[in-house]
């Protein structure tokens, strides 16, 4: 197993520093407010950071869109909305539709769903459920694989606990952590500013690398002693973590629990193959009996205390620069 | 079990065989350069052929000299992407990859027992071949280092557990000329052998 880690994490060092970046969504967010029957005005009250002018937005068939202007007649603003340029600069675009009865709708269009199903008012249908899983699932499986701080958190714990029960127990604690403080932060019964939160997160690895570190020298930290509590107290702190990814959709209240629910559907999926393709390569280490000389037994501990520290100066200097 | 396995195996391939290029490019939109660089050659038949090859050639010829592929490989994708993308050399063509699956599945299929430095710069040449292929599908707005890390982990990754797969198929009965074990593996060569035959003579006709 140390072998296997000593591989990952070094490869995680030459490669997360600039990772982080992409966990960074760059959104914007596009306003069509309802001034008479079908017809609205649209406004980006968050431009993207590649300008308003570059977003190629496609509304359904029957609507006619030149910003400000957008009319869809008779039939009302139903139908696909897409946009075909979205990229690394252009993660996802919220649309609001404000429409003159009735409440006001949201609707994410990302990368991993480029395409959105706009709705009548009314009650929900099945349609709406199916976009919403559809949305929110490939929404938490791409912020789980893009958060290289959450994924390198984990790898630390299966590398103390190694595998077996132990490591199912663990995640299991880290999943319910994460889950219930995703769930309370997205309800706003708790919320902590993002900067110093994402500075906290870059210690729990810092936390991690010191325990290696430590199991390493003969000695039982409180991960190798108590590694389920350790996964749930930090669960906790990244769950919160998560629901910032949700923060900035503007939801509506209705469809929250549900696109919630989605959300850490997806996350679990991502966080499950992750585990399972580490649990492999570390079969595979295994019997291809591929060691380190033992002289590199050191270097994935550093690697992964140097990546956090290296994370957590930087989200440090964030949160005095806003102070 | 066999049948469960041949099942598995032909899942496989018919999932492999359907994935296509344009497809890299739909996760290289949604996941970034870093997951583009580690799917991107999972989507191109003729890296899944040469790397499986080269895996399943690495494992039949044991931990001790298949374990070297573990660095080895991944270095040589590096290696081949820098040429391709700093120095614009390219060495690919559908000839050279079918020359390619041609000697790892000759190699597959009459068991020959190649030494370890021998194993290690067939399997360097190749990477670095494929890294080079790969470099030409690189985008201007591609971040090259994240692309890179990806593609290096995806040939370690994939490297390592084909060759353990293998292994673990190989069992412990490798001293037995006749094991059936021996036997599939050496066929699974011979299949190689003449899709490599196939695709050479296909791509000097064309």
């Amino acid at each position: 197993m140390r072998h296997l880690a000593v591989a990952l994490l070094v490869l995680a060092a030459l490669v997360l520093p600039r990772q982080l970046v992409a966990h960074e969504a760059t959104l914007g967010v596009l306003e069509f407010r309802e001034v008479r029957p079908g017809a609205f005005v649209g406004l980006w009250t968050m431009e993207p950071t590649i300008g308003a002018a570059r977003v190629d937005l496609q509304v359904p068939p029957h609507c006619f869109l030149r910003l400000p202007e957008l009319n869809c007649g008779d039939k009302g603003l139903i139908g696909p909305i897409t946009i075909t340029n979205l990229g690394a600069n252009m993660s996802a675009v919220l649309i609001k539709v404000i429409p003159i009865v009735g409440e006001p709708r949201s609707y994410t269009i990302s990368t991993a769903n480029p395409v959105v199903s706009v709705l009548g008012t009314g009650a929900p249908t099945l349609q709406t459920w199916i976009e919403l899983a559809r949305t929110y699932v490939n929404y938490g499986i791409d912020h789980i694989l893009l958060g290289a701080d959450h994924l390198l958190f984990v790898l630390g714990l299966i590398w103390i606990v190694g595998g077996g029960w132990r490591l199912v127990k663990t995640i299991t604690a880290f999943t319910i952590g994460h889950s219930a403080s995703l769930a309370a932060a997205a309800f706003g019964l708790i919320g902590v500013p993002e900067r110093p939160l994402n500075a906290c997160i870059a210690l729990s690895i810092v936390f991690v690398g010191v325990e290696i570190v430590k199991q390493q020298r003969g000695e039982i930290g409180l991960t190798a002693r108590y590694p389920w509590a350790v996964a749930f107290t930090f669960g906790l702190v990244h769950g919160i973590g998560f629901a910032s990814a949700l923060a900035g959709l503007g939801l509506e209240r209705r469809l929250l629990p549900i696109a919630l629910l989605f959300f850490n559907i997806g996350v679990e999926i991502g966080q499950l193959a992750f585990v399972l393709l580490v649990l492999a390569l570390m079969w595979a280490h295994r019997r291809l009996d591929a060691v380190l000389p033992r002289w590199g037994d050191a270097l994935p501990a550093y690697a992964i205390g140097s990546v956090s520290m290296f994370w957590f100066f930087g989200r440090l200097l964030r949160v005095l620069a806003a102070t | 079990m066999n049948i469960r396995l041949g099942r598995g195996l032909i899942a496989a391939a018919v999932l492999l065989a359907q994935a296509s290029p344009a497809e890299a490019h739909i996760v290289a939109a949604r996941l970034g350069d870093f997951y583009a660089g580690a799917l991107h050659p999972l989507t191109d038949l003729q890296d899944v052929i040469l790397w499986g090859a080269m895996g399943v050639l690495g494992g039949t010829l044991g931990a001790a000299r298949g374990r070297w592929l573990v660095l080895v490989f991944p270095l040589g994708l590096l290696a081949g992407l820098a040429l391709g993308q700093d120095f614009e050399i390219t060495l690919t063509g559908s000839t050279v990859d079918a020359g390619m699956v041609l000697v790892l599945g000759l190699l597959l299929a009459t068991a020959v027992r190649i030494p370890t430095v021998a194993l290690c710069a067939l399997a360097f040449a190749l990477a670095v071949i494929r890294g080079m292929a790969n470099a030409t599908d690189l985008g201007p707005e591609t971040d090259r280092l994240l692309f890179a890390a990806g593609l290096a982990c995806s040939g370690y990754a994939v490297i390592t557990l084909v060759m353990a797969l293998v292994l673990a198929f190989r069992g412990a009965d490798t001293s037995v000329p006749t094991s059936w074990r021996k036997i599939t593996l050496q066929a699974l060569g011979g299949w190689i052998a003449a899709i490599g035959l196939m695709m050479v003579g296909y791509s000097l006709a064309s």
